[in-house]
């Protein structure tokens, strides 16, 4: 019997842009999915593992930047110890033709382009079939050649991309790749890329997600899988996330302390510079609480790599204290409980609500800062 | 509060003297006083005592101290719920406050004194008492001179103006949020002005028109580098093809296919072009073959009708002379014939012409004749008709006489019924007098003497009886009378109604009416016989008759018998009729031989022109025939010449190639190996072109670039949407109390106006008041639908609105149980008597439920006023 072990990664996306972000966090994620080629690289070496899968989406787009390709290639070439197979993904199919001519001109020694279904041999006994992506959307399950023969004795290691579910719609819509393709074609283990989290699909059918998160819809920490085939097959999770994504949901009540809450489910200080925190408050808030709340959610901002809140789910549960706040009569207070009919009142839109209570929220500040 | 008494020792003119007013009361208290009395330092005090700290320095306090200096005391007895207060203030010098109790207790002191007026004057020195201090001068009646003194009036009216200004406001800000409101609305502004337009657009140079701009920047890029992601990938996709397309061209053993086709397509096209150039030739052969032959034909045949036309020609000149000759002596023959029927038709028409002459005469004769007859019938019908008229005119004339109708009769007779009637009525009612005298004496009635006999008396009548005396006979009843009357006017009316029928009695009118019946069927029977004898009238028989005795008298010479004259015209006319149809026929025929003569005549020229053409054409006839013969032997060996040719061409074009079909596929052929060649050039170009264009648009990034500026854009599209709703908060939250403010004045104002109205009314009826929400002074006065601004007011009408809107603001204070006194220190100087009185209504009717103290130097004007008297006792300090 054969032992062999390897580093199961995908989705590297590099050359991602993250455009939608500031700048200075912007590059930094950019730097940091780079630096996930050097912390796989690691992570093989540390599990002992030679050769790195990876299962498409290794580069962001169909013609990367020459600085992207340029970098990741040699990137991969100053890990010569390591072996470094790419399968086209769906974002650098076959049809960015451009790509892999570059790759192939330029790629290292060390580096497997996959161009195309031929199965090959990584390792005596060691056989990969793979389906790299011809389209972006090929319309077909290209992991039907992951059948095709190989010597007796060989180890069989398929290596696709693709969704067995459809990300990309509702939960539970059939996708294209069978989830029993392993079975269906013996293989020994099925490496797949596609989804950015970690997700086992059977025994020997992992998503390993990417090596570097780039939003907030995983949870899992970013990381690789370190397989080892032979007698017993063997998945390891190893991490190799730089930053940490993550969506922070509060919701409160009139009555709780909501700045405890959002103190308890914040990271320490000292994490919160790699971290992105999307902060979802939802609920209902006095005036006086929310406005405390959002200027705690201001001032905590910059702590963090990325830092963004979203009150838009937290209802003014306005009381006549709030009120009495602003004002215990007269324009002001009349305005206030104007202000605040509107915005309580299910006959306009909730647009038109929302502005409302917008405009009562600001009262309130402003009508502090003027009492002060 | 209430003020009972005031007390001022050492201030001012009073100099080392107290100056004490007491027993004001609840309602008006006039201190009137002449000028330089010290009423205003009454006033300065008051104010003072309120409104000084004790402590206070400041000028206004000085001012208080008489010229020799000292310190100024003040000391107020005020009534309120809880009791009697007396407050005291001393300044400069030992300066105190004190507040005591009614009994004398010291309640207060000092700042706690202080502490203790500002709670009774509610919010201090901005509070509400302010209002009620009125003094000349306050509003728009103002010194206008440069002296010092007149400047510092000025300054001090305006500082209390400014003090009233306070005091209302701070009653505005307790309504409307005041102060707190303008520095919310002022935030709001400076936050709005800071993103937008006063039309809430993007400001320029603003956050939000910066993410506007940035949105806006960023969509173009994004679409500047969709298009060129697009066009990479079109290339990417189109390098393919053409690689594909190259590698299908260069494949070599197609290479080799093409070549092969076209080496076999121009060798069999060569060989087809010999095998058609052999088979023109031989068409060419045969072509020339058939136009001898053809040729020699055409020859014999016109040899041949040359001949046979000589030949037609002179039977035809031969016939045609006979034709002539003959139509020659038949065309004299007819001329003959028709000469002689016309002499016989002109005898015979002359003999027509003779006897129709005669018959005429006869029938004229005879037609005078009848005329004759009937004019002496119509003369005699003509005399008979005109008597007939004569007595129809003279019956009219007797008829038109007479005026009675059945009508009218019927209405006399009626007259008469009611006349007979009433009579007899009459004279059974009337008494019955008979008379006979005896003797001389006679009785007389109404001076006429009585006759013997009876008499019907159907009045009374008095009767005179000589020797006896008088009698008076009445019927009674007095209807004797009526009934006279009533015949009186039927005999009137019978009268009338005989007069109207021409007629003295019915008798009379009855008579004449059966006479007009009479006269009336008499005239009918004429009108009728008239009809008769003269249907259309007499003028048309009188014309009639006129014309028959024309017709009788045109008679002249001798005639003959009509019958006899007619026969024999009608046996003429038949002998006529006969000569002219044999006449007719006879010339017909003639012109028709003259036309057939002339018509031989003509073709028979034709003939001879016709024969010496053709003899001209054939010339000698024996030649013709040789020529003939010649041509004849030509043809024979011209025929089997062509009958080879034909034998020849048709055997070669049985085997002929289709030069047409091995032409296209030699063209095929080439065609392919040409379109290779030049489409494997074109494939090569396009994939060095898009090699260039991949490379280039590769070395940009495009797709990096293109995921970076789309997330930019939403990062840009999302912060401008926050900006856009924060505007639209800020705008909404900026209306929402400007409408609340607007909504609190008008509150505010409304019980002010509600309260100054029917004060307004005394001295203005139906004016309306505008207060100034800004100022919240009294702006313009609207007075028979003018509006009037206080500046263009009279100083009369001024001061009185100033004191009329004081008084209002008072009552509202009582209302709200902040009873404060009004002070008007020589108020009303510029109002003229009428005004004043209206003034003192007003004046009265606050009155009831508010103290007002009236300061005055006008004695006499303010003794009207009415209202309780105060008196300034003057003691020694």
């Amino acid at each position: 019997m054969v032992n062999f072990r390897f580093l199961h990664s995908s989705d590297l996306h590099l050359g991602k842009a993250f455009g939608a972000y500031p700048e200075a966090i912007r590059n930094r994620l950019r730097e940091a999915r780079h630096g996930s080629i050097a912390r796989l690289a690691h992570a093989a070496r540390q599990g002992g593992a030679t050769t790195v899968l990876l299962a498409g989406d290794t580069f962001d787009a169909e013609t990367p930047s020459p600085e992207t390709l340029r970098h990741a290639l040699r990137a991969m070439a100053a890990e010569r110890d390591l072996t470094w197979i790419m399968l086209p993904g769906n974002h650098d199919s076959l049809a960015a033709s451009e790509l892999w001519r570059r790759i192939a001109t330029d790629g290292p020694d060390n580096l497997r382009a996959v161009t195309d279904a031929a199965p090959f041999e990584i390792a005596p006994r060691v056989t990969v079939l793979p389906a790299p992506c011809t389209q972006r959307r090929p319309g077909r399950d290209l992991t039907e050649s992951m059948g095709a023969a190989t010597p007796a004795g060989h180890l069989r290691i398929g290596l696709g991309h693709g969704a067995i579910t459809d990300f990309s719609g509702e939960e539970g819509v059939a996708g294209i790749i069978p989830p029993d393709r392993a079975t269906l074609s013996g293989l020994d283990y099925l490496a797949l890329g596609d989804w950015h989290g970690r997700m086992r699909i059977g025994a020997a059918t992992w998503y390993a997600g990417t090596p570097e998160a780039d939003g907030f819809k995983h949870d899992t920490n970013a990381g690789a899988l370190l397989v080892s085939l032979g007698g017993s097959l063997e998945v390891d999770v190893v991490e190799t996330g730089h930053f940490s994504w993550r969506s922070l949901a509060v919701d409160l009540l009139p009555g709780d302390d909501a700045l405890s809450r959002l103190a308890g489910v914040l990271p320490t200080v000292d994490k919160r510079r790699d971290m992105l925190v999307r902060l979802i408050v939802s609920g209902r808030l006095p005036l006086a609480e929310r406005t405390a709340l959002e200027q705690e959610a201001l001032a905590i901002a910059p702590d963090f790599g990325w830092f963004e809140h979203d009150f838009g789910g937290l209802a003014a549960d306005t009381r006549p204290d709030d009120l009495d706040r602003i004002d215990r009569a007269g324009a002001l207070r009349q305005a206030a409980e104007r202000l605040l009919a509107e915005a309580q009142d299910e006959a306009r839109s909730l647009a038109d609500r929302e502005i409302s209570a917008s405009a009562l929220a600001r009262l309130y500040a402003i009508a502090l800062e003027v009492q002060k | 509060m209430k003020i009972r008494s005031i007390e001022l020792t050492n201030v001012r003119r009073f100099s080392g003297r107290t100056a004490r007013i007491t027993g004001i009361g609840d309602g008006i208290t006039v201190l009137s006083e002449p000028n330089e009395f010290g009423k205003s330092t009454f006033f300065d005090a008051l104010h003072a005592l309120f409104f000084e700290r004790h402590r206070g320095t400041k000028q206004s306090v000085k001012a208080l101290q008489p010229h020799a200096g000292g310190a100024p005391e003040i000391a107020l007895e005020i009534d309120l719920p809880q009791g009697r207060f007396r407050i005291e203030k001393r300044w400069l010098s030992r300066a105190t406050a004190r507040v005591l109790d009614g009994t004398g207790r010291l309640i207060a002191q000092d700042d706690e004194a202080e502490a203790w007026i500002d709670r009774l004057l509610g919010n201090g020195l901005s509070g509400p008492s302010g209002l009620l201090w009125v003094r000349q001068g306050l509003l728009g009646i103002e010194p206008e001179g440069g002296s010092t003194n007149e400047k510092n009036e000025r300054e001090r009216g305006l500082n209390t103006r400014r003090d009233l200004l306070s005091s209302v406001a701070g009653e505005i800000d307790l309504m409307t949020g005041g102060r707190r409101l303008d520095a919310v609305l002022a935030r709001i502004g400076q936050e709005l002005v800071r993103l937008a337009t006063s039309t809430l657009k993007p400001k320029t140079g603003g956050e939000w028109a910066k993410a506007a701009d940035e949105m806006a920047t960023l969509r173009m890029q994004e679409a500047e580098l969709a298009d060129k992601a697009a066009r990479l990938s079109g290339d990417l996709a189109r390098r393919a093809d053409v690689m594909r397309q190259l590698s299908e061209l260069d494949d070599p053993e197609a290479e080799r296919q093409r070549s092969d086709r076209l080496v076999e397509a121009e060798q069999t096209q060569k060989a087809a072009v010999a095998y058609a150039e052999k088979l023109a030739e031989a068409r060419q052969s045969l072509k020339l073959a058939q136009l001898t032959e053809a040729g020699t034909q055409t020859e014999i045949q016109r040899l041949e009708q040359l001949s046979e036309r000589l030949v037609i020609a002179e039977a035809d000149l031969h016939g045609a002379t006979g034709k002539a000759n003959e139509a020659e002596s038949r065309a004299e023959e007819l001329a003959k014939l028709d000469r002689s029927s016309a002499s016989t038709l002109t005898s015979l028409q002359e003999q027509e012409k003779e006897l129709r002459g005669r018959f005429d005469v006869a029938q004229r004769a005879r037609l005078a004749e009848a005329a004759r007859d009937r004019a002496q019938a119509l003369q005699k019908a003509l005399h008979r008709a005109e008597d007939l008229r004569r007595s129809r005119e003279n019956d009219l004339a007797l008829q038109r006489v007479i005026v009675v109708t059945p009508a009218r009769l019927a209405q006399a007779e009626a007259a008469r019924e009611v006349l007979d009637r009433i009579s007899a009525q009459l004279e059974a009612q009337s008494v019955s007098v008979s008379v006979r005298y005896d003797g001389a004496a006679r009785i007389s009635v109404d001076g006429t003497e009585l006759p013997d006999g009876g008499h019907l008396i159907d009045a009374a009548r008095d009767f005179l009886l000589p020797g006896i005396g008088s009698m008076r006979v009445d019927p009674g009843s007095g209807t004797g009378e009526d009934l006279a009357r009533r015949r009186t006017e039927a005999e009137a009316a019978l009268k009338s109604k005989l007069l109207v029928c021409d007629a003295s009695s019915l008798a009379g009118a009855r008579q004449k009416l059966a006479e007009t019946q009479r006269l009336g069927a008499t005239i009918a029977s004429t009108d009728a016989l008239l009809a008769e004898i003269a249907p259309q009238g007499l003028d048309v028989l009188r014309q009639e008759l006129a014309r028959a005795q024309i017709d009788a008298g045109a008679v002249s010479g001798e005639a003959g018998d009509p019958v006899a004259l007619e026969a024999a015209l009608v046996d003429v006319q038949a002998a006529i009729a006969q000569a002219q149809a044999r006449a007719t026929e006879v010339h017909s025929r003639a012109v028709i031989a003259r036309e057939t003569r002339a018509a031989a005549n003509s073709a028979r020229q034709a003939a001879e022109r016709a024969a010496e053409t053709a003899r001209l054409d054939a010339g000698a006839a024996s030649d013709l025939a040789v020529r003939l013969q010649s041509l004849r032997a030509d043809l024979v060996t011209q025929g089997a010449r062509l009958s080879e040719a034909w034998t020849f061409c048709d055997g070669l074009e049985k085997e002929a190639p289709d030069l047409e079909m091995i032409s296209a596929q030699l063209s095929r052929a080439q065609s392919v190996v040409t379109q290779t060649r030049t489409r494997r050039d074109s494939l090569r170009n396009e994939f060095a072109t898009l090699n260039g264009s991949i490379g280039a648009l590769a070395e940009q990034g495009i797709e990096e670039l293109l995921d970076e500026t789309r997330g930019r854009l939403a990062a840009a599209t999302a912060r401008e949407a926050r900006y856009a709703a924060e505007v639209q908060a800020l705008a909404r939250l900026r209306g929402t109390l400007e409408d609340a403010r607007k909504q609190a004045r008008d509150a505010y104002f409304a019980p002010v106006l509600r309260e100054l109205e029917p004060l307004l009314a005394e001295i203005h009826p139906g004016a309306e008041m505008q207060i100034d929400d800004q100022t919240l002074l009294p702006v313009a006065l609207t007075r028979n639908g003018q509006q009037e601004t206080l500046d263009i007011l009279s100083g009369g009408t001024r001061e009185q609105i100033a004191i009329l809107t004081r008084l209002a603001f008072a009552r509202l204070f009582a209302k709200a149980g902040q009873t404060v006194p009004v002070i008007l220190d020589d108020a009303l100087v510029h109002s003229d008597d009428d005004r004043i009185e209206a003034m003192f209504n007003a004046l009265h009717r606050v009155a009831k439920d508010q103290q007002i103290i009236v300061l005055t130097c006008r004695q006499r004007a303010f003794s009207a006023l009415g209202g309780d008297r105060a008196v300034a006792v003057l003691t020694d300090a």
